[in-house]
């Protein structure tokens, strides 16, 4: 029992620095503009499937290193080129307009959520809804390594980019107060690609990642990571980028968890179930400080 | 058939006609007479099964649109989880129709039975998603609208879950997964002795259901209680300075639109012809999102836009059905098979959201309604104004200036 | 990129000439007209006042000189450039820096990173660690806080950071909106003396103060802003004894 426990806290982790990598995509976002990108999970997915045209295109299997590194990174690339678009196609336009007229809050929310259910269903107009096999380059030990790996070296360099970098501070600067940021001469628009463009290149990662360690791809996928890695996002304190990392080792290690007992396929019931509970009682999260304004 | 005939037209014409009580019953009756030559005239009016089939889902959905637009439309909160409520009533009420339907023990479905089937049905469908409407209401004490958003998702989705993720075969422990058991799990729930939910609601009460849903919703629109509701989505703050408490409308809007949907939810399980198995992949995110569709093209806010959006979005994902039986569609979809109809319906609509969230934010009918309503006369018990209904340029001119100085200049 | 610096630049042979012209500005939002056609002058080198009650439209009119705000009808020429269709985020770029009403610090951010932030324009290390230095010696207290978050400083030392941070841009013209708002009285007068310093040192100085009696005594010139309109202008000084100002604004 020990060594299933020890077994499945291995799993977790891995299983959990990959949905912190989705996570981180949800928190920066929202610290910037207040939005939760429902779109977020579907550039998640697609990153999945262009990992996997990717690395079969280059070999697949009977080049493991360059397929492997190669994929990902055409993954990364076009995922971040979505990612861009879908804030230019259908965020920026809202930003522009006039605020104060009826229902600005809620028009965002529909726009994000309408991205996600077209992107999701485009997917499955484009590739089908089948499940398809990933080509499996690594034993899966190895895998499990290669994820925890990447994902905690990504992880550092992100919080070097927004706490060194110009653009970091431009990103915190644009979250406090984005008038402000203008007047410093800070082309908002453009950070705010960047921010997305950042985030779905993570998630593209996150998505190569969790195909080869789980196998497989498949248009609704999105939904189910996605929804892992808001709540990830969420309990560590939206807005906040160790809370996201926090966030995501907590969903892995709780989901793996689950699987040893008789209640398996309650999963995401349970993730759900969590989220509620943060939410009500401290919805800033475990390492979210400024408290949430109602509305 | 009107609404506005009973709505607030028999308040405004009070002056005008000698006896506004006459009139009221008047049009109830006539209304009444309509529902009932329905009930019996529906197959010599609407021949073609599937068309009954397609109207009458129609009507359902109209309920579900009226009942979300309460919630996201008049009250500004965002629910993207309003199937939970549905399938919550739609659950509710099969379980209580199954039973009674069991007990009256008469195998067919006569429709005076039904005068004792469908209000148990219809109450405890109503009452059960209303408990759920406030549990999830609550939270709005402490989340801002997209976290809500998120609240009303999680409970559609664990609701969904549970049943469908539920252990059915074997021994099962304890009362909990005893009862998931019974409902059926993935198989969906098929009456207490699997062999159907007894399909009591023919167009009488759903036609009934829906005239109700519409009443009511004009009557809350234009009510003190709609207008403060209104006040309070434009600014918060403002309204509640004037003494109207934000929460308490809060949630009893939610507690109002989970009422709609547990009632719509009822007429889903029970519709005549309809699916006998309630099934909860009925009730899946994809339903909450073309409920919102519904009520987002039609204009959020309007009653009219609601029924329009209802109808229109219905008939789309069954023409979609429709068309998948043409042999000329099927054979292209054997020539393409990632053809899939849904999704491009989908990927259409998604697009169209989009694009009116972009160019027309306030939807086809915006907060307009088809028919104009009077003006009011002032009528001595008219409930009371907690504030004028703002237009939508009054409407906050500070929060223009942007957060850098909180208050602008005028 | 600018050399000239903000606490050095002498006055040059241009001084005198208008920097800032306003010409008959009209915005309005949500279908109120918040100014009426205002007109107004800022040559170099001067430290112009705009005073006015609370509404008059003096903050829309700074806001709208950095085109935050989109202009109905007017003009707003600087140093012979139309602003017309700069966006605001190149503003700072021509020479402007904006001192918001309420401070509008990045409070997550440190004194030292808000100040950086400030010299987004010209990231020059050099340089702009020097401005830093000037600016240190401009408000000493905000070299003792540099790696504090802004949210954690006192209001009259975010108004020294907000200022400073304006100054970080090296600006030829500062705007300065309300700086003595919610300021303890002991720190108003540190700040206005620093405003004067940065204006002997050649900055030219638009500034907006409700304190009618403070900015008659440090600017040269003032406008007074009726709703919406320019009701007078002329020396601070002589204004200060108008007796109609006397009256509505200095309390008798």
């Amino acid at each position: 029992m020990a060594m299933k426990i020890l077994n499945a806290l291995i799993t977790g982790l891995a299983q959990g620095s990959m949905i912190a990598l989705v996570a981180l995509g949800y928190t920066m976002v929202y610290g910037i503009l207040k939005l939760i990108n429902f779109a977020h999970s579907e550039v998640f997915m697609m990153g999945a499937f262009l990992g996997f045209f990717g690395i079969t295109a280059l070999g697949g299997k009977d080049a493991p290193l360059v397929a492997g590194v190669g994929g990902t990174l055409l993954a990364m690339f076009f995922a971040g080129l979505l990612g861009m678009l879908v804030e230019r196609i259908a965020y920026a336009p809202l930003r522009t307009r006039g605020k104060g007229k009826a229902n600005t809050r809620i028009t965002p929310l529909v726009t994000a959520l309408g991205m996600s259910v077209l992107l999701q269903n485009l997917a499955q107009l484009l590739f089908t809804a089948q499940y398809r096999g990933y080509p499996q380059l690594l034993p899966i030990e190895d895998t499990r390594k290669v994820i925890f790996i990447s994902a905690f070296s990504v992880m550092i360099a992100l919080q070097f980019l927004v706490h060194k970098t110009w653009m970091g501070k431009a990103m915190r600067a644009l979250s406090v107060n984005i008038e402000a940021a203008r007047l410093m001469g800070i082309r908002t628009s453009r950070v705010i690609s960047i921010t997305f463009i950042t985030g779905s290149v993570l998630a593209a990662l996150g998505a190569v990642l969790y195909c080869l360690d789980q196998s497989q791809v498949y248009p609704t996928m999105g939904v189910v990571i996605g929804t892992r890695a808001f709540v990830a996002a969420v309990i560590g304190g939206i807005g906040n980028i160790p809370g996201a990392m926090l966030g995501g080792l907590l969903i892995g290690i709780i989901g793996e968890m689950t699987k040893l007992t008789a209640y398996s396929g309650l999963q995401d019931v349970l993730v759900f179930t969590a989220l509620i509970a943060v939410l009500l009682v401290k919805p800033t999260g475990l390492l979210g400080k400024a408290s949430i304004e109602k509305v | 058939m009107s609404p506005s005939t009973l709505g607030d037209g028999a308040r405004t014409s009070r002056a005008a006609s000698p006896n506004p009580l006459l009139r009221r019953i008047l049009v109830t009756l006539a209304l009444l007479g309509a529902v009932v030559g329905l009930e019996f005239g529906f197959d010599t009016l609407v021949p073609d099964v599937a068309l009954q089939q397609l109207v009458l889902f129609a009507l359902v959905n109209v309920v579900v649109a009226l009942s979300l637009n309460v919630i996201n439309g008049m009250a500004g909160q965002f629910s993207i989880g309003h199937a939970g409520f549905v399938g919550i009533g739609a659950y509710t009420a099969a379980i209580v129709a199954g039973h009674i339907h069991k007990a009256l023990g008469v195998d067919d479905i006569l429709f005076s039975n039904s005068f004792i089937v469908m209000p148990a049905a219809i109450l405890a469908a109503g009452g059960v998603a209303a408990i759920f409407g406030l549990v999830v209401g609550l939270p709005s004490l402490r989340l801002r609208g997209d976290y809500l958003a998120i609240v009303t998702l999680g409970f559609a989705e664990i609701f969904r879950l549970v049943i469908a993720t539920a252990q059915t075969g074997g021994d099962v422990e304890g009362p909990i997964a005893k009862f998931l058991a019974y409902l059926g799990g993935q198989n969906g729930y098929a009456g207490p002795d699997r062999n159907g939910v007894p399909q009591y609601a023919g167009p009488f009460w759903i036609f009934g259901a829906a005239v109700v849903a519409v009443i009511i919703a004009w009557r809350l629109k234009f009510s003190g209680w709609g207008r403060a509701l209104r006040a309070l989505r434009e600014d918060e703050i403002a309204t509640a300075s004037v003494g109207v408490d934000p929460t308490r409308y809060k949630v009893t809007s939610f507690v109002i639109a989970a009422t709609g949907a547990g009632v719509a939810g009822a007429m889903l399980a029970s519709m005549r012809n309809g699916n006998p198995t309630v099934q909860p992949d009925q009730f899946t995110f994809a339903y909450s999102f073309d409920a919102i569709t519904m009520v987002i093209l039609g204009g959020s806010g309007s009653v009219s836009g609601a029924i329009v959006g209802g109808v229109f979005v219905t008939f789309t994902v069954k023409m979609i059905e429709q068309l998948q039986r043409f042999e000329s569609v099927q054979a292209l979809q054997a020539a393409y098979p990632s053809l899939d109809l849904n999704a491009l319906r989908m990927v259409v609509y998604a697009s169209v959201l989009i694009g009116l969230m972009i160019l027309r934010p306030e939807g086809i009918f915006g907060e307009r309604e088809i028919i104009r309503r009077k003006p009011r006369q002032r009528v001595s018990h008219a409930p009371p104004e907690p504030l004028p209904a703002r237009t939508e340029a009054e409407a906050n001119p500070e929060s223009e200036t942007g957060p850098l100085t909180g208050k602008a200049e005028k | 990129m600018k050399t000239a610096h903000p606490t050095r630049k002498a006055p040059t042979a241009e001084a005198g000439k208008p920097l800032l012209v306003v010409e008959n500005l009209a915005v309005s939002y949500g279908g109120i007209k918040a100014l009426k056609g205002v007109s107004l002058e800022v040559r170099r080198g001067e430290i112009v006042a705009m005073i006015g009650a609370n509404g008059a439209g003096k903050t829309t009119t700074l806001k709208t000189i950095v085109r935050l705000l989109p202009i109905a009808t007017g003009k707003v020429v600087y140093d012979g450039k139309d602003l017309a269709a700069v966006p605001a985020e190149e503003i700072v770029g021509l020479g402007i820096s904006l001192v918001p009403e309420g401070r509008a610090i990045f409070a997550n951010l440190t004194v030292r990173e808000n100040l950086e932030i400030g010299a987004w324009n010209h990231k020059n290390r050099g340089a702009m660690d020097e401005t830093l230095e000037d600016v240190v010696r401009l408000f000493p207290r905000l070299g003792e806080r540099m790696k504090q978050e802004g949210g954690t400083l006192s209001g009259g030392e975010q108004q020294m950071l907000a200022i400073g941070r304006a100054l970080m841009a090296r600006p030829s013209m500062l705007l300065l909106d309300e700086p003595s708002l919610g300021i303890a009285p002991r720190l108003v007068a540190d700040i206005f003396e620093a405003i004067a310093r940065v204006a002997q040192a050649g900055t030219t100085i638009l500034l907006v103060e409700q304190n009618t009696r403070l900015a008659l005594k440090y600017s040269m010139r003032a406008y007074v802003l009726r709703t919406g309109e320019i009701a007078m202008t002329g020396d601070s000084k002589a204004l200060a004894e108008n007796e109609e100002v006397r009256a509505a604004y200095l309390g008798g």
